[in-house]
Order: C-alpha cells, then sequence, then structure tokens
C-alpha cells in the first residue's frame, strides 16, 4: 500500500515514543524487510533490553509487525520484527484525536471555572469553589490567593483545538 | 533499476509536498527521473487509486495536467509539544479518571509555557 507519510515524520514520529534510540531503531527497521531484536542491538549498539522495551511500544502502536519462530538448537523464541509504514497515519489520526478530546475537555474546564493563585511557582491555581472553602489561603505554601485571569489560556486552547479540528476535519 | 511501485510512491511523496498548489505532470516525470509516457502512466495510476486528483491545464499553447493531493501528508506538528501526547498516564486519564485533563499539572505546566512563550515574542515585536 502507497503510505501518505514521508521520512521525516516517520522520524518525528520515532522521537516522539522513544527519542534518540528509537530513531536509530527505525533507521534500521525502514532498511530491512524483517530483523530480529537481536540483529538491531548488534547495528545499533542499544542495549538489547531497550531494543525490545522499543519494539514493544512500536507494536502495541501497530507500528511494528512480529513474527515467532523457535531456535531448533536451543529451543527458545526468535522474534522477527517488521516496520508497517502504512499504519502511521492511522496512528497519527488516533493521536491527534485523543489530544484534542483532552484539550476540549481542559478548554471547556478553563471557560467555566475561575481561578484563584498564589503566584508561587511549584503551587497550583485554585478553582473559586475552592478557594472559598480554603479562605483564600494556598493550600501548599500559606500565601493568600488572589485571581487568576486565564484569558491567555483559554485563547491558547481554543487555538489549538481549532487547529486540531481542521486537521481531523470534524 | 527503482521497483513500479517505488517510482509511485516517490511520485506520491513529491506531489503532496506540492501542497494546495500542485504541479505539472511535466515537472512531476522531470523529478522522478523518468520519461514522459512513465509519468503520465503513474499520475494516471495514482489517480485510479484516489490518491491525486488531475485538471487540464493549457500551457504554453499546449494541454497538459496539473496534479494535486487528495490528501496533505499527515504531520505531527500540532501535538508533538503537547504532553497529552504519549503520556504515561493516558489510560487512567478522564475527566472523572484519577488523572483528568482538567487538573493535569503537565498540561498546566505546558500552556503556562506556551502563554510565556507568545507573550516574550509580543513583547519583542
Amino acid at each position: 500500500m502507497l503510505s501518505t507519510i514521508d521520512d521525516a515524520t516517520l522520524m518525528r514520529v520515532a522521537e516522539a515514543l522513544g527519542e534518540e534510540e528509537a530513531v536509530k531503531l527505525i533507521e534500521i527497521l525502514k532498511n530491512s524487510d524483517e530483523i530480529t531484536d537481536d540483529e538491531i542491538a548488534n547495528k545499533t549498539g542499544i542495549r538489547l533490553n531497550n531494543v525490545r522495551k522499543i519494539l514493544y511500544k512500536l507494536y502495541d502502536h501497530s507500528l511494528v509487525s512480529l513474527r515467532r519462530t523457535r531456535d531448533p538448537k536451543t529451543g527458545w523464541f526468535i522474534f522477527h520484527w517488521k516496520l508497517q509504514p502504512d499504519q502511521l497515519e492511522g496512528f497519527i489520526l488516533s493521536q491527534k484525536r485523543r489530544v484534542f478530546e483532552k484539550l476540549n475537555i481542559r478548554l471547556e474546564y478553563e471557560k467555566n471555572h475561575d481561578f484563584y493563585y498564589c503566584y508561587t511557582s511549584g503551587c497550583r491555581r485554585i478553582p473559586f469553589e475552592e478557594a472559598v472553602e480554603l479562605v483564600f489561603k494556598c493550600p501548599t505554601c500559606g500565601k493568600p490567593l488572589m485571581h487568576y485571569n486565564n484569558e491567555k489560556i483559554v485563547q491558547i486552547l481554543t487555538r489549538k483545538v481549532e487547529q486540531l479540528r481542521k486537521e481531523l476535519g470534524e | 533499476m527503482p521497483k513500479p511501485n517505488d517510482l509511485e510512491q516517490k511520485a506520491l511523496q513529491i506531489i503532496m509536498n506540492s501542497g494546495n498548489e500542485g504541479l505539472l505532470q511535466s515537472e512531476l516525470w522531470r523529478k522522478l527521473g523518468a520519461s514522459s509516457r512513465e509519468g503520465s502512466r503513474i499520475a494516471l495510476k495514482l489517480e485510479d487509486k484516489g490518491l491525486i486528483r488531475r485538471e487540464r491545464e493549457l500551457r504554453n499553447g499546449r494541454w497538459t495536467y496539473r496534479l494535486y493531493p487528495k490528501r496533505l501528508p499527515a504531520s505531527i506538528d500540532s501535538i508533538v509539544d503537547c504532553p497529552c501526547m504519549m503520556c504515561p498516564d493516558s489510560q487512567r486519564c478522564s475527566p472523572s479518571g484519577a488523572v483528568t485533563p482538567q487538573n493535569c499539572e503537565k498540561l498546566t505546566e505546558w500552556l503556562f509555557h506556551i502563554a510565556e512563550t507568545d507573550f516574550k515574542i509580543l513583547g519583542d515585536s
């Protein structure tokens, strides 16, 4: 099947999944038809347990397929891995849909609540109802809570949600 | 020698990268290093597969085709920096779950960071 994903996108997905090691691993998978985890470890210098960890992560998202055979001498299983680039578009779409849902929920929450904040880094913003119960005192540092204008946060979320809505064609 | 499918894949990438502008069929086969016959065959195949659209265009007194992608390349640019992408708590995260998008601190930090960056950019201009 023809893929609508280019190599740069494939690599960016690899980065998001597991940073540098995943990029190296995908580079090897991309250039092989089928390859075992041992061979990948030898070719990349990545520790075998890390190779397997990244491969299982990719497998969870159906980005690689797996074939299992048994070593006739030792009786151990050998895992043969193969990249499935045609699944990438689906993976990106499902990630986008998930992020879209989360950001939408957050946007509604930000729109419908008034926040109070002590303006100390490490402390959280408190919604009005909770701030009343706390007598407008930060539960973490004890400083007084002041009104927090979340207009900018709402703007950023609206922008992101709209962008994703467009990209998802919803 | 490249397999026919490789050439199709390459052609599709070139057409998709041309974006909404599209590109002339002649530009495609030149970029592919293929003959005009091969180029038009590939374009027809991609159209049959529903991946591109061909529109007739008069160029230097001759009729040719402009090729447009039906879909633009999927990109993760819009979500790659969002902590919800690949979040390890994703399975537990729901409006009424143990982790919620409403109160997620990672999400708050990310929003604060964008707000700060936006403010700096606006402040500089």
